[in-house]
């Protein structure tokens, strides 16, 4: 029905636009905030959470408190919902949309989900709308209909898809949940029954998390490298910090201080909790997502050449929690005759391949600009200097030249082109206070003319 | 009060061996530059460790820092470890990531040692370089090097007694991205052991190179800089020329010129003038 007919039988008729994006990003985040019990749930659809809770039910002490642990949270929320709990997710879709209430969910026994399935209508197996007609139209109304039906004629008739979602929703057909995110490693928590608000509070909650994260790791001889930690706050929403480490790490103060320091990145607790009180947070969940085999220290027997950076890795780490994990890097060198090759940047986790030994060469500079700046050169000859160029709106008068060095790319290497302005010859020159430049022509003498370029600065 | 009741020429001594005391301060090692016309100059005989020493460029290297860089690598490459020059992992921070190794090696710094931070905001380097030294001695630093654009007094004084706690050397090398920043931080107080200026000079010539009469562009031969000490606590400023560092990190007084300080030529004199000098 259109909305003007509708708002001619009903004028006081409220309205709201649809915003199907807001909704959908909405309940993916209520999907991340199902985190608090399971690592895996995901958004189902427009109007669903999937919750794997295999292992997780006796956290709660059973499926039913879990399940009315999660209807009181989300009533408090304002969250209109209805819950099932079954043995496969076929079943748990059905029974969620067709047999649970707001006040009741569906927790039918493990062996009694079949006869639960069987008085629902043949929607409930997830099918489209004209094969659901179609049963229809044939007098199959019901899940249990189909039971009695030989399977061969079902897909005859329908399709493959009728026969395959009952087998799904009875477990016969095994259907993978794929989780919202990477699954985790491990995963420890912390719930309080009093909401904490207090910075303080929050630093030891995760000082324990550390520790008890720690204890596991030590046993597996693993180091944590990439760690999210989540607050849960009382009005939903999730915060995150996450950080990875230069080192695999097991040190509980170590890990405990990165994540403390960013505390003040979050908005939990915080400043007049008493006019929001949705700031506070009532569970605190550690994830780890990568580790690194870690032996365990022998301390004083320390012989590796390496020891000297790994000690650097606490300072490293707290850099790069502060500043972001791009910002900690290395000059990497290796064997190439491409000037920006030769040296480049690379985080400060990887460990450099072996140094390429060192090439006699001509002299290189100390800066290197990247990209090339272009100049506007005068030269005289083809294969001389300029005699004068102009960079960054200054002249300079050139008064001595070395070179040139012809630089061509390494076309052995994929995406060589062949092109005549790949060839670079570099001169490295000397203006008249002194100051010295690499610079390259690009390109051969002739039509079009080659370009000029300063790559790097001399000391 | 005490001083009054000692005779005039004990009170004297003991002052002067109080300012002695305020001018090297913690008693860190020093690093002799190997030139005895430089370290004469350097209260201790050479760089003080556990400091912080400013470098600046001159002209357009004010924003490129290429002969800071050098200059820096050259000092770098010298500093001890137990017995080898040339040990221990060294922090630098920078805004752009302009380091080219290569180069960094042809002056004396092996690259490998070095740990880059790269950061957008003045603050965020200050807060690192601090940082560093105040966990440099126990991650093994050799050395921390900032290249900052703004530094506050309060900022450079911080820095200064965290180096002097730490005992390790704090290179700061400025680099202003404007004429605007230049003007206002080339003459501001800091509270650095010293100041430097690098100017890279005129080549020595060679005699030899490409083209005739007018237009006649000669080699480059063994490349200099004009070494100034601007400002340093217990020292007197002076300038040298010299040859650049090498891959042993030594800088040469070119042989003509050796143990003769070079006088600071008046332009760029006037340049460093400090404003409030009218007021005296």
């Amino acid at each position: 029905m259109p909305l003007a007919d509708a708002l001619a039988f009903l004028p006081n008729l409220a309205t709201r636009d649809a915003e199907p994006a807001a909704d959908i990003a909405a309940l993916a985040r209520l999907a991340e905030w199902c985190h608090r019990y399971s690592p895996w749930t995901a958004p189902d659809g427009g109007n669903g959470i999937k919750i794997e809770i295999t292992g997780c039910a006796h956290l709660w002490g059973g499926e039913a408190q879990l399940s009315s642990d999660l209807a009181e949270r989300l009533t408090r929320q304002g969250i209109g919902h209805r819950v099932a709990i079954a043995g496969t997710l076929g079943a748990a879709w059905a029974l969620a949309r067709f047999a649970a209430d707001s006040h009741q969910p569906a927790l039918p026994a493990a062996d009694d989900e079949r006869t639960a399935l069987a008085p629902l209508p043949v929607e409930a197996l997830r099918l489209d709308p004209a094969t659901s007609a179609g049963l229809h139209r044939v007098g199959l109304r019901q899940i249990g209909d189909l039971y009695l039906m030989p399977r061969d004629a079902l897909a005859r008739r329908f399709g493959e898809a009728v026969a395959g979602r009952l087998d799904q929703a009875l477990g016969v057909l095994p259907e993978p949940l794929s989780p919202l995110g990477e699954a985790p490693v491990r995963r420890v928590r912390l719930s309080f029954a009093e909401p904490i608000s207090d910075p303080a509070d929050f630093s030891r909650a995760i000082e324990r998390l550390a520790d008890d994260l720690v204890t596991r790791l030590a046993r597996e001889g693993m180091g944590a490298r990439r760690l999210d930690l989540a607050f849960h706050r009382l009005d939903g929403r999730v915060e995150h910090i996450r950080l990875g480490t230069a080192q695999p790490s097991r040190d509980p103060r170590h890990l405990a201080k990165l994540l403390a320091m960013r505390l003040d990145m979050v908005e939990v607790g915080g400043a007049g909790s008493s006019d929001d009180p949705g700031g506070a947070v009532e569970d605190v969940i550690l994830t780890l997502f990568a580790t690194d085999p870690l032996p365990p220290e022998q301390p004083g027997f320390t012989n590796d050449p390496h020891a000297a950076v790994d000690s650097l890795a606490p300072l490293l780490d707290r850099i790069a929690a502060r500043l972001g994990p791009g910002a900690v890097v290395h000059i990497g060198t290796r064997e190439s005759h491409i000037p920006e090759h030769a040296s480049f940047y690379a985080a400060v986790g990887d460990r450099p391949a072996a140094a390429a030994p060192p090439v006699e060469k001509p002299p290189r500079p100390v800066r290197l600009f990247t990209p090339p700046e272009p100049i506007e050169a005068i030269w005289e000859l083809p294969d001389e200097p300029p005699v004068h160029f102009t960079w960054r709106r200054l002249a300079h008068r050139v008064s001595h030249a070395d070179g040139p060095e012809r630089i061509a790319e390494e076309w052995w290497r994929d995406g060589g082109t062949l092109a005549a302005d790949a060839i670079r010859d570099y001169y490295r020159v000397e203006d008249a206070a002194g100051r010295r430049f690499w610079l390259f022509r690009s390109g051969l003498p002739g039509d079009p003319p080659p370009r000029w370029f300063v790559h790097g600065l001399f000391a | 009060m005490f001083l009054s009741s000692m005779s005039p020429a004990t009170s004297l001594s003991a002052l002067r061996e109080r300012i002695r005391q305020i001018e090297r301060p913690a008693g860190h090692r020093v690093l002799p530059f190997g030139i005895k016309a430089v370290d004469q100059v350097l209260p201790g005989g050479g760089l003080a460790l556990g400091a912080v020493h400013e470098i600046i460029g001159y002209g357009g290297d004010e924003e490129d820092g290429a002969a800071a860089a050098g200059f820096a690598a050259g000092i770098l490459a010298r500093i001890k470890k137990g017995e080898e020059p040339g040990q221990g992992p060294v922090l630098w921070c920078l805004k752009q990531p302009d380091l080219y190794g290569p180069g960094l090696l042809a002056h004396g710094l092996d690259p490998a040692r070095l740990v880059l931070v790269v950061a957008q905001r003045d603050d965020e380097l200050l807060w690192t370089i601090e940082e560093g030294l105040r966990s440099g001695p126990a991650a093994g630093l050799a050395a921390v090097v900032g290249e900052i654009g703004r530094l506050p007094m309060v900022a450079s004084r911080r820095l200064q007694l965290a180096a002097e706690r730490s005992g390790i050397i704090t290179l700061l090398l400025r680099r202003w991205r404007s004429g605007a920043e230049a003007a206002a931080e080339r003459n501001r107080p800091s509270a650095a052991l010293t100041r430097w200026r690098v100017t890279a000079s005129s080549s020595k010539d060679p005699g030899w190179g490409v083209g005739v009469g007018a237009r006649k562009i000669r080699n480059i031969g063994q490349p200099r800089w004009r070494v100034e000490l601007l400002r340093c606590r217990g020292g007197v400023p002076a300038a040298w020329i010299v040859e650049v560092a090498d891959a042993t990190g030594h800088v040469f007084v070119s042989a003509e010129l050796a143990d003769r300080p070079v006088a600071p030529a008046p332009t760029i004199r006037e340049h460093n003038e400090p404003q409030h000098r009218r007021t005296g």
